[in-house]
């Protein structure tokens, strides 16, 4: 175990692209066929579907042999269209994983677990990152009414300022809700009104009211986002949520491929939701309803369990707090695939120390905004900031109008040189998870032969994995397979007790079943047991 | 005569003797008179029964059922006799590649029939449950062999268009048809599911042990058995006393264990999905609402439906045919979605459910969640909760039928056995008869046919499809039917001049339903005035008090949230100048007119 991550580390540590800066999807194209062309027995690509707008999602199949039979996981990027580093995650793996494929290690793993890889499910709403016009951007091309008065993308972002991003307004007004940060005052927060403070700006995003009814930018291009767009907890007839759960071709080919996989024991998506920093804690009163909005108990402690490995492998802390809002994939992973589904951002602006020799002090007001603009002035990160500037604007005649603001992806979308190590550990935290899969085995084999013929066959199911063969949940789901004990006889044998078939529920990790039968005759009879998440064993045993 | 013989090509006349010729000419011409004679009455010798067709060009026999490819022809042979009221179209194909047929019903001569406020009518979303089929095909040839004679069907198909689609599962039910099964299966579709989640698919369901096409059931002769046969009628199997012996015991369904694992019947062809829990409004996955399969319209055939009412937003009103039971259900389906429903809308799905009670004795309005079951995610949960229509499943045929009283389906109420000795002459039950089981040894086997229970006995058919169809008809007469009832000119001097328009509603239905209005679902009406220059534009709210709220942009086309049923609205614009002008309405729901 230890010599096996030993050459993980100095394969990651070598074998990375020397891509200099994030891919767009011409140049994530690219990197995904150069891996299928110089690994064909290992990893084979497919556009899963074209999107509306053009573009291949692509899906890379990592493993050896039959593939889609081993235990496997999943991992996904571009769950989020602002979200530019998860994609970058999810192919930096693919490239570790099979720069090492030479190795011992690595062969071993690909001969016992399979790697399904999505690494953009937002191919066009990425795309805007690359763009001349810069907003952050999760929807994609399909037009859509996202106000709902009868016009499609009627009124979208103005680039007022002419500097290729859009960031925000901020109008001076008695009744404006927002006031400077008391630390860094480029930044803007919501006053307290019950603190007694007082709000000096009403804050709009940047641009005008093109149709005239009293809104900004309520809608432009676009688009359904992919995470708002799947079933549990669907925000029907909200912005972005498509007219109904799973109506977009990205969403349902990635459903309808997901549940003709039965092998797939664990999806890990990289976007804003996060529960490996912190696991879901187990709620009786959330599981104890018909519709069940908490994870079971057995399930949230394999979460405890994965949530310490993540920590343990980034060293990662003081994560962002985030709540997944309705028809996120990341639960929809868990409620109705019925899998271990584990999400988190991969990286996040870590809480920055005050640094005395620039005279910085401890902020007396926590936010994330002036969080990254200290951890940007102390990296020397250019560019993040468009100071607040006057302009004249036609919807607020008299008024005083700044735009400014923090560039957009700036806080999400680290510096490209950190990448290279911010996948070194995310892909360490994926190959040790997969250590931890269920893996059945059949042990403590006795034979006891009584008089005429009979024989006593005793024999342990075992889950030799530390994670239980399938999730709590997936118990109720027709799409999760048993675990299937077989019997098989020849000739004249006979089961005189026992079952010749029969299915188990979830093994949890480290543990055990025992089964036994009476057979009578003579000869060898086999046992097998096993399922798509587990693996098979099998076994003969001479009566 | 039956019909197959008659259309039996005759013998091909052959070169004999004179006698066996003449004989061949005199045999081939009786074969024609006859023939013709059976075909077409004369329409002399016929007499009008009171609201029937009395010679329809498309002719059908009411008094039965028909598989997909039969339900094609007839919708076939109604469009071909009216193409100026019926259009036929496949909306999309089955799992198995069969069409979903929709027939357009409309007077194709009025109007734009895609503007017209829209009755979307379907059948037989669960295989078993066929006689919807029928029941929609009735509607289509009642509505076109009618038009000629009745004024008001003239009047319905100028101002409303009707969507059929007889049947949007046509796989399972040519399998319920022709596959050995009881009157409650298939209920799903035909795609195979590992229900029993052991990693085979289909290996052990219902087994036609006899070899009849049904699915009966198996008793065995037992001491300690808790049945004992009826004394009045040896068919029927009751309970025995709570401290008697009894004779029979009861196996259930025909069927063995097929695959060894201690189960009978577990993981069959009939029990795969349900296709009405695969739709996009409250949507649950299947460990919480069986059946349920991957997402909403993961199912090819209820996509089909979802993409042509997207197509198609002049639906206001509709209804999907089940059985059994005898009930106009509404939603909602989901316990906790009773908000969806509020008052405004209950009191119009009240008025026409109750008015489907007088005019189908036998029927009660219920609601789903409440006088059924919870059901997530079924169809009339998305046409309302999804798309603001107004929804009504009937679930067809009731017991009450048999005798027009009380009566259950219950399997200890004889009132089934005393129906079908004396009014069907026990055509439909299977006498019990011995059979030698592979597990179970030396049984019997017997029941109730499929065609029994759930479908309509054949001479009851035609009535209760000419009922329901009525119902539907007063649903669809009630979507909006919108006026302009005045136009009003004031003179406000400066060469300004106020235009005032009411646009009333004459119909139950508003033009957006609550849930509708909620979401935002479909655009707003827009009431415009075109042909003069217009300076300003407001929608009335009060014109005693003259009360109005002015819409700033675009005033020369006037967006109302909607025009309330049995209601109207008011509104008003300031031009410049004269001349001739115009006012349009544009509603999804309601049509358009002009004045």
């Amino acid at each position: 175990m230890r010599n096996f991550l030993f050459f993980i580390l100095l394969v990651l540590s070598h074998g990375l692209t020397t891509a200099q800066g994030y891919s767009d999807h011409a140049k994530q194209t690219a990197r995904l066929q150069a891996l299928a062309k110089s690994n064909p027995q290992l990893a084979k690509l497919r556009s899963l579907v074209k999107t509306a707008g053009g573009k291949d999602v692509w899906q890379l199949t990592i493993g050896t042999g039959k593939v889609d039979e081993k235990p496997a996981i999943v991992v996904v990027g571009g769950v989020e269209g602002n979200h530019i580093l998860g994609t970058e995650l999810a192919i930096g793996f693919a490239e570790s994983v099979l720069s090492g494929s030479g190795t011992d290690s690595i062969k071993s793993l690909l001969a016992r677990t399979t790697f399904y890889v999505f690494p953009n499910m937002s191919p066009d709403a990425t795309e805007q990152y690359f763009a001349s016009l810069k907003y952050e951007r999760q929807s994609n091309t399909v037009a859509t009414d996202d106000d709902r008065d009868g016009k499609v993308n009627e009124d979208g972002f103005d680039d007022l300022d002419g500097n290729g991003k859009i960031t925000w307004m901020r109008v001076e007004s008695p009744i404006g809700e927002y006031r400077p940060h008391p630390d860094d005052p480029r930044v803007m927060v919501k006053a307290d009104l019950s603190k007694g403070e007082k709000g000096r700006y009403l804050i709009f995003s940047e641009g005008r009211d093109n149709d005239k009814d009293g809104q900004f930018n309520e809608d432009g291009e676009g688009g359904v986002n992919f995470n708002k767009n799947f079933t549990y907890k669907h925000p029907s007839f909200t912005p972005g949520s498509g007219e109904m759960p799973v109506s977009e071709l990205e969403n349902r080919a990635m459903v309808d491929y997901l549940f003709e996989r039965s092998s797939v024991f664990a999806i890990l998506s990289f976007g804003s939701n996060n529960n490996l920093s912190t696991p879901i804690s187990f709620n009786p009163l959330a599981v104890n309803q018909t519709i069940i909005t908490g994870w079971l108990e057995p399930d949230t402690k394999v979460n405890a369990m994965v949530s310490d490995l993540y920590n343990k492998t980034t060293g990662y802390k003081d994560a962002p707090k985030a709540g997944p809002a309705g028809g996120d994939f990341f639960s929809w992973g868990y409620y109705h695939y019925s899998r271990y589904s584990f999400s988190t951002p991969g990286w996040w602006v870590p809480k920055t120390k005050p640094d005395s020799t620039k005279n910085e002090k401890a902020f007396t007001l926590d936010d994330a905004g002036a969080n990254f603009l200290r951890w940007a002035g102390q990296q020397s990160i250019p560019d993040v900031f468009v100071d607040w500037k006057t302009i004249d604007h036609p919807d607020f005649p008299g008024q005083k109008v700044e735009v400014g603001g923090i560039v957009p992806y700036a806080i999400n979308t680290p510096p490209y040189k950190l990448v290279p190590d911010i996948v070194k550990k995310n892909t360490m935290f994926v190959l040790k998870m997969a250590d931890l899969q269920p893996q059945i085995d059949l042990a403590n084999i006795k034979t006891e032969k009584l008089t005429n013929g009979l024989t006593r066959i005793t024999v342990d199911v075992m889950n030799k994995g530390t994670i239980a063969s399938h999730s709590k949940l997936g118990e109720r789901s027709y799409w999760v397979k048993k675990v299937n004990v077989k019997l098989n006889t020849t000739g004249n044998q006979s089961v005189v007790s026992g079952k010749k078939n029969q299915g188990l529920n979830s093994l949890e990790g480290y543990s055990s079943q025992t089964l036994t039968w009476l057979v009578k005759g003579e000869g060898k009879v086999t046992i097998e047991a096993g399922s798509p998440t587990t693996g098979t064993k099998t076994i003969d045993v001479t009566l | 005569m039956k019909r197959e013989v008659l259309l039996q090509e005759p013998k091909p006349l052959m070169l004999h003797s004179n006698q066996e010729t003449m004989k061949h000419i005199i045999n081939f011409l009786v074969f024609i008179t006859l023939t013709i004679s059976a075909l077409a009455q004369n329409a002399d010798q016929l007499f009008k029964a009171a609201g029937s067709p009395v010679n329809p060009k498309v002719a059908v026999s009411w008094n039965r059922y028909n598989d997909h490819a039969g339900i094609t022809e007839i919708l076939r042979k109604i469009e071909k006799a009216y193409p100026g009221l019926a259009k036929l179209q496949s909306i999309g194909k089955s799992y198995k590649g069969r069409d979903i047929w929709c027939i357009t019903i409309t007077d194709f001569a009025k109007g734009d029939p895609d503007k017209k406020p829209g009755m979307y009518i379907d059948g037989n979303i669960h295989s078993n449950e066929v006689q919807g089929a029928e029941f929609s095909l009735y509607t289509a040839w009642y509505l076109t062999e009618s038009f000629a004679d009745t004024k008001f069907i003239q009047q319905l198909l100028a101002d409303k268009v009707f969507y059929i689609v007889p049947t949007i599962n046509p796989d399972g039910r040519d399998s319920y048809f022709h596959e050995p099964n009881t009157a409650s299966s298939p209920r799903s579709g035909v795609i195979p599911i590992d229900n029993d989640r052991d990693g085979a698919v289909d290996e052990d369901g219902y087994d036609d042990l006899d070899g009849d096409n049904e699915i009966l059931i198996m008793r065995r002769k037992n001491p300690n058995g808790r049945y004992r046969l009826d004394p009045a009628d040896p068919r029927r199997m009751v309970v025995v006393g709570v401290d008697e012996k009894g004779d029979y015991e009861m196996l259930g369904l025909e069927g063995k264990d097929n695959d060894g694992d201690g189960m009978v019947n577990e993981d069959g062809y009939t029990f795969q999905y349900d296709p009405n829990r695969d739709w996009g409004w409250g949507w649950q996955p299947n460990y919480i609402q069986n059946g349920a399969y991957k997402y909403p319209f993961s199912l090819p055939e209820t996509r089909a439906v979802m993409e042509f009412v997207m197509k198609h937003p002049n639906i206001a009103a509709a209804q999907s045919y089940h059985n059994a039971g005898g009930m106009i259900l509404r939603g909602p389906g989901d316990p906790t979605d009773q908000v969806t429903y509020n008052a405004a809308d209950i009191r119009v799905y009240d008025a026409i459910g109750k008015k489907g009670e007088e005019l189908i004795p036998g029927y009660r309005y219920l609601v789903v969640h409440k006088d059924l079951y919870p059901a997530y995610g079924g169809e009339l949960d998305w046409f309302y909760g999804g798309r603001g229509v107004y929804t009504y499943s009937n679930e067809l045929w009731t017991p009450y039928q048999f005798f027009n009283k009380e009566a259950t389906r219950d399997a200890q109420d004889n009132s089934s056995f005393t129906f079908d000795r004396w009014l069907l002459f026990k055509d439909a039950f299977v006498d019990w008869h011995e059979f030698d089981h592979p597990q179970y040894g030396k049984i019997e086997i017997g029941g109730f046919k499929k065609n029994f229970g759930r479908a309509h006995p054949g001479f009851l058919l035609e009535s209760d499809a000419h009922r329901n169809m009525s119902f539907t008809i007063y649903h669809g007469y009630h979507t909006p039917k919108l006026n302009i009832d005045t136009i009003m000119e004031k003179d406000l001097g400066n060469g300004l001049k106020q235009v005032t328009a009411v646009v009333s509603n004459s119909r139950l239905m508003p033009t957006h339903s609550s849930q509708d209005l909620k979401f935002k679902i479909e655009r707003p009406d827009i009431i415009s005035l075109s042909g003069v220059k217009v300076v300003a534009g407001m929608v009335v709210d009060n014109a005693d008090l003259n009360i109005s709220t002015e819409q700033k942009n675009d005033p020369a086309n006037i967006q109302v949230a909607n025009i309330p049923g049995l209601g109207a609205v008011t509104v008003r614009w300031i031009m410049q100048g004269s001349g001739k002008y115009t006012v349009t309405v544009e509603s999804r729901k309601g049509g358009n007119i002009v004045r």
